[in-house]
């Protein structure tokens, strides 16, 4: 994962997503609200009173966002997790591994950023439907309740999760690194998603947005296929330590730091793990160089392309052709099941997943929140 | 206890004998070495290498002018020996020097060898087996060269003889295979497990008030060098490796494998306590210091049996920083100038680094000393004319042919951290410099880069050099010796730590090879020991007899390490970047897709509406 002190690469691409995913939700918001009643023929008092509301509840879920974020990093650190981060080598190589795993699912939400829109414009337009039949008597006053506000309750609820998740991603791909380098990582990526919420909200141009968050994925891609070689790269250092006794750092970079039969290059210098890395060390924590390449991590890069490629390539086959064998059905399944599921702690009534929105825009959000979902357990599987 | 006793009554008898008659005789034994079971530190039963079923080994005690006669039958059964008679010259009879592949093929178990020479030298030397790393066994004593004319014979009233070794629990064989190995790329030497004196521990050599005896001081270790002194006793120096010096005043010595120094130690008027002599490993030699190894160990000076042996207070934390006695700065009895300029030098540097297959070698300049096929001795004498021809002896021998008589300078440069006890075979050596020199500023080259010997700047030589045949170079510091190439053999000149030549840090001077051909003959026995092993015993480094200039198949150093990017680390590479690129066109294209069927989507939206 790179020893840069001062910028966590990943830290900020998962704040920058995050954000962006709660800006979208508060832009459709905003935007819904300006078209339906902002209008010249619409009701300013109400209007200003559910846009007050939106910011509300944008603003409450930052704060105890902020609040569990700060509390919990803090809470790790403060509790000794720097015996974690002691290059303690086996572990590094779960963390990177884990945040590859997380940055990889997340780039493709982060490239459909723009049909986040569509499926918040739905859901908006369920949850007013829902509040048409509100004055059906028997709902309970809570559910009143949530509707009235539902201004309110929407950007807070969606801030909060966002940003929880946030939290929670930043903890686990962050546990190995040194605390200095999170605020300036953490500042700028809510910056740039908000700069980003912005200019969709401002409705500027599609084409450049879609070729910025294209690059901006492609980053993030380089940044994962580095990090999972180096996660494969950490396993064999641990296993190479220990065959020579624990004592790789007291050779450096030259030879002996590396097992010359596992080693594809090596070159003595450039050595990102040491001093600090320098400059080789933000090359090292972009795009995986190594000065000390092993047939594990070189492989590791490759596998890891080769399956981005793969499940590129099977999304655009379901765009173009329709469902895919074998895969479709599995998730269609786990989409049923938790619907079935959210039925029964709602109470409400089951919808059944349409198979027409398995494919396209809705059923890839559909499968993004199931991956992000595994993204979360592993996470939480990760912390001690 | 015993075998100081035994030391005694051998000394006493080699006494009478001197005595008896001073004409020189001829001294003959028949040692059948085979393994016997010892436990010299009381901690663990071992296999060690044990002469006629004994263990310690016997201390050869001759009178100078004695003819020695050694016939020595390999009954290890699995494992080859040899008898290096450390500090030799060995002049005439290079073949009886004893290091396997330089001057004679390793006696394979099973076969026999006659070591037989004259000693025309006087002092302090042992033996020990130089076939690999064999020594570390337990195949090491001492041999003591009386001499009826030293002009200290007078002021003394007795003498021992104080053998200091380190001692490894597990057999060699099982310790060295790990050690070259690609497991230990640092190169850390095997640590002992004990460190012994006089093959044993916690003893006393028992003396009386107001006398004075000599001390022969051998380090017999493998590896470690130890500081000597004894408690409130200072003392003096009258002979380093076989060369008698002024008597020089000390209180502290650092005794390096093979080195030796005699002492004279003047006891107290008063009887009535027990002074510790004690001896400490030199532990800045050791990569790390296990908790259960004593590094500093005492035995005593016994003025009353009855009375307290106390433990030695240590006054320093850490052994480096006792200040030993500089060995340069003694001179020799006979007061043989400095020799002139010299007709060849040899400048070379220590090296230690990891070769092509992971382990740690050691070099002087970039050749990791191995083994010929044919003991280079042999190539001499196969050779004829060609004799003079380095060529002929290998590569990787690191050859050098000296001119007889001439002046030979060598330059010893070291580019390691550690210090290292060279030594070289057949001679002892004018030491005219060194630096930095023992005392406080030994270590002082550690911080920054080696610092080679500067011919144009240096300090001023000594008028009267002191001489011996192993001296230490300090850590990335230099020496520069001299000596006279009067002695025509084929001479080793290496670390005599054991484990450092394993890992090659040796060179060979060939020296007057013409005239090695005219006076130095190969028993027959000689020769079967090498056919019994199915050596050859004919031919160059390579064991070609026909041409000698033909070295294909000569043993070669293992293969450097590849420098940075080899052709698969650039296809690896390469294809990891074409990997990336493609990944990378495949979200772009699935993210532009993702544009346009937006785009197709809201025409066809803008179509509906235009239809409706």
């Amino acid at each position: 994962m790179g020893n840069n002190t001062v910028f966590a690469v990943t830290v900020f691409f998962i704040c920058f997503r995050e954000c962006i995913e709660t800006t979208v939700v508060v832009s459709v918001l905003l935007a819904f609200l300006k078209q339906a009643i902002g209008g010249p023929d619409g009701d300013p008092a109400t209007h200003k009173r559910l846009v007050k509301q939106v910011w509300l509840g944008c603003g409450l879920g930052l704060f105890i966002c902020l609040c569990v974020g700060a509390g919990m990093i803090g809470a790790f650190y403060g509790l000794g997790t720097d015996t974690f981060s002691s290059t303690e080598d086996i572990w590094e190589g779960v963390l990177a591994i884990i945040s590859s795993l997380i940055i990889s699912l997340m780039g493709a939400a982060l490239l459909r950023v723009s049909k986040l829109q569509d499926k918040w414009r739905i859901k908006l337009a369920k949850a007013l439907e829902q509040q048409k039949n509100a004055e059906k008597p028997s709902k309970g006053r809570f559910k009143r309740w949530l509707e009235k506000y539902a201004m309110f309750i929407l950007p807070f609820v969606t801030v909060l999760r966002e940003g929880l998740e946030c939290v929670v991603y930043v903890g686990g791909v962050g546990l190995g690194l040194p605390a200095t380098s999170f605020p300036l990582a953490v500042v700028c990526g809510l910056l740039a998603g908000i700069l980003v919420g912005y200019i969709i909200y401002k409705g500027g141009k599609e084409t450049s947005l879609q070729i910025f968050l294209i690059i901006s994925t492609c980053f993030l891609y380089l940044v994962a296929g580095g990090l999972f070689s180096r996660g494969v790269w950490y396993f064999q250092n641990h296993a190479w330590s220990k065959v020579i006794g624990g004592d790789a750092s007291e050779t450096g970079s030259g030879p002996g730091s590396y097992n010359i039969n596992q080693s594809v290059w090596h070159v003595n210098c450039c050595n990102p793990e040491l001093g600090g890395g320098g400059g080789w060390g933000i090359f090292n924590a972009l795009l995986g160089w190594t000065n000390s390449a092993t047939y594990g991590s070189v492989l590791a890069y490759n596998f890891y392309w080769i399956a981005v490629m793969v499940g590129y390539g099977a999304m655009l086959y379901r765009e173009r052709r329709g469902s895919l064998p074998l895969v479709d059905p599995v998730f269609n399944r786990i989409g049923a099941f938790k619907a079935r599921v959210k039925a029964f702690i709602f109470r409400e009534s089951l919808e059944e997943p349409t198979p027409a929105e398995a494919s396209g825009a809705v059923g890839h959000t559909g499968m993004m929140e199931k991956t992000s979902e595994v993204g979360v357990s592993t996470v939480r599987q990760a912390e001690p | 206890m015993a075998s100081s006793v035994r030391g005694l009554l051998l000394c006493l008898s080699a006494v009478f004998f001197c005595l008896q008659c001073c004409q020189a005789k001829t001294v003959q034994f028949d040692w059948n070495v085979t393994w016997v079971t010892a436990n010299p530190d009381g901690l663990y039963d071992r296999k060690v290498v044990g002469i006629n079923g004994q263990w310690p080994l016997p201390v050869v005690e001759v009178n100078k002018g004695d003819r020695l006669v050694v016939n020595m039958y390999n009954g290890l059964g699995d494992k080859s020996a040899s008898i290096h008679w450390h500090g030799m010259f060995q002049n005439g009879t290079n073949n009886m020097d004893g290091p396997s592949m330089v001057t004679q093929c390793p006696i394979v178990p099973g076969s026999s060898f006659t070591y037989d020479f004259t000693v025309n030298q006087n002092g302090t030397y042992w033996y020990h087996c130089h076939t690999n790393y064999c020594y570390p066994d337990g195949y090491r004593q001492a041999l003591i060269v009386h001499d009826t004319e030293a002009y200290f014979n007078d002021m003394y009233d007795e003498e021992f003889t104080v053998t200091m070794s380190d001692w490894y629990h597990e057999l060699i064989e099982d310790i060295g295979p790990s050690f070259i190995n690609l497991a230990n790329p640092t190169g850390a030497e095997p640590l002992p497990n004990a460190f012994l004196f006089n093959d044993t521990l916690n003893t006393s050599i028992s003396v009386q008030p107001d006398k004075t005896y000599m001390f022969r001081l051998i380090n017999i270790g493998a590896f470690v060098g130890q500081y000597f002194y004894i408690e409130d006793h200072s003392f003096r120096i009258v002979e380093i490796d076989g060369v008698y010096v002024e008597p020089q005043e000390a209180d502290i010595l650092y005794i390096a494998v093979a080195q030796r120094y005699s002492i004279l130690v003047t006891t107290k008027s008063t009887a009535n306590k027990n002074f510790p002599i004690v001896t400490v490993a030199d532990s800045a030699l050791l990569d790390t210091i296990p908790s259960n190894l004593q590094l500093n160990n005492t035995n005593w000076l016994e003025y009353d049996a009855s009375a307290a042996h106390p433990q030695a207070v240590m006054k320093v934390a850490v052994a480096t920083e006792l200040n030993p006695f500089d060995d340069v700065n003694l001179v020799p009895w006979d007061h043989e100038p400095l020799l002139p300029d010299p007709d060849l030098t040899i400048d070379v540097t220590v090296i230690m680094q990891d070769l092509g297959n992971g382990a740690s070698y050691a070099f002087l300049n970039n050749i990791s000393y191995t083994k010929p096929k044919v003991p280079t001795l042999y190539s001499v004498l196969s050779s004829g004319d060609l004799s003079t021809n380095s060529e002929i002896y290998g590569e990787f021998t690191h050859p050098y042919v000296l001119g007889h008589n001439q002046v030979v300078e060598i330059i010893l440069n070291n580019g390691d951290t550690g210090t290292h006890p060279f030594h070289l075979h057949g001679h002892n050596f004018q030491v005219i410099e060194r630096a930095p020199p023992y005392g406080p500023n030994f270590y002082s080259y550690l911080n920054g880069d080696p610092v080679p010997y500067n011919p144009s700047n240096h300090t001023a030589f000594p008028k009267y050099p002191a001489r011996r045949d192993t001296l230490v170079l300090p850590p990335q510091g230099h020496f520069v010796i001299r000596f006279v190439a009067d002695n025509p053999g084929v001479w080793f000149f290496h670390c005599h730590i054991d484990w450092h030549l394993s890992q090659g840090l040796a060179m060979t001077l060939i020296e007057a090879p013409q005239q090695i051909q005219e006076r130095v003959s190969i028993a027959e026995d000689q020769y079967a020991a090498c056919r019994a092993g199915g050596m050859q015993h004919e031919g160059n480094a390579a064991g070609n007899t026909e041409d000698f200039l033909d070295l294909q198949g000569q043993n070669k150093q293992v293969k450097w390490l590849p420098a940075g990017f080899t052709d698969r680390g650039i296809i690896a590479l390469v294809f990891s970047c074409v990997a990336a690129f493609c990944g990378m066109a495949f979200i772009t294209v699935y993210g532009m897709t993702g544009l346009e069927t937006k785009k197709s989507k809201k025409r066809e939206a803008g179509e509906d509406s235009n239809s409706n």
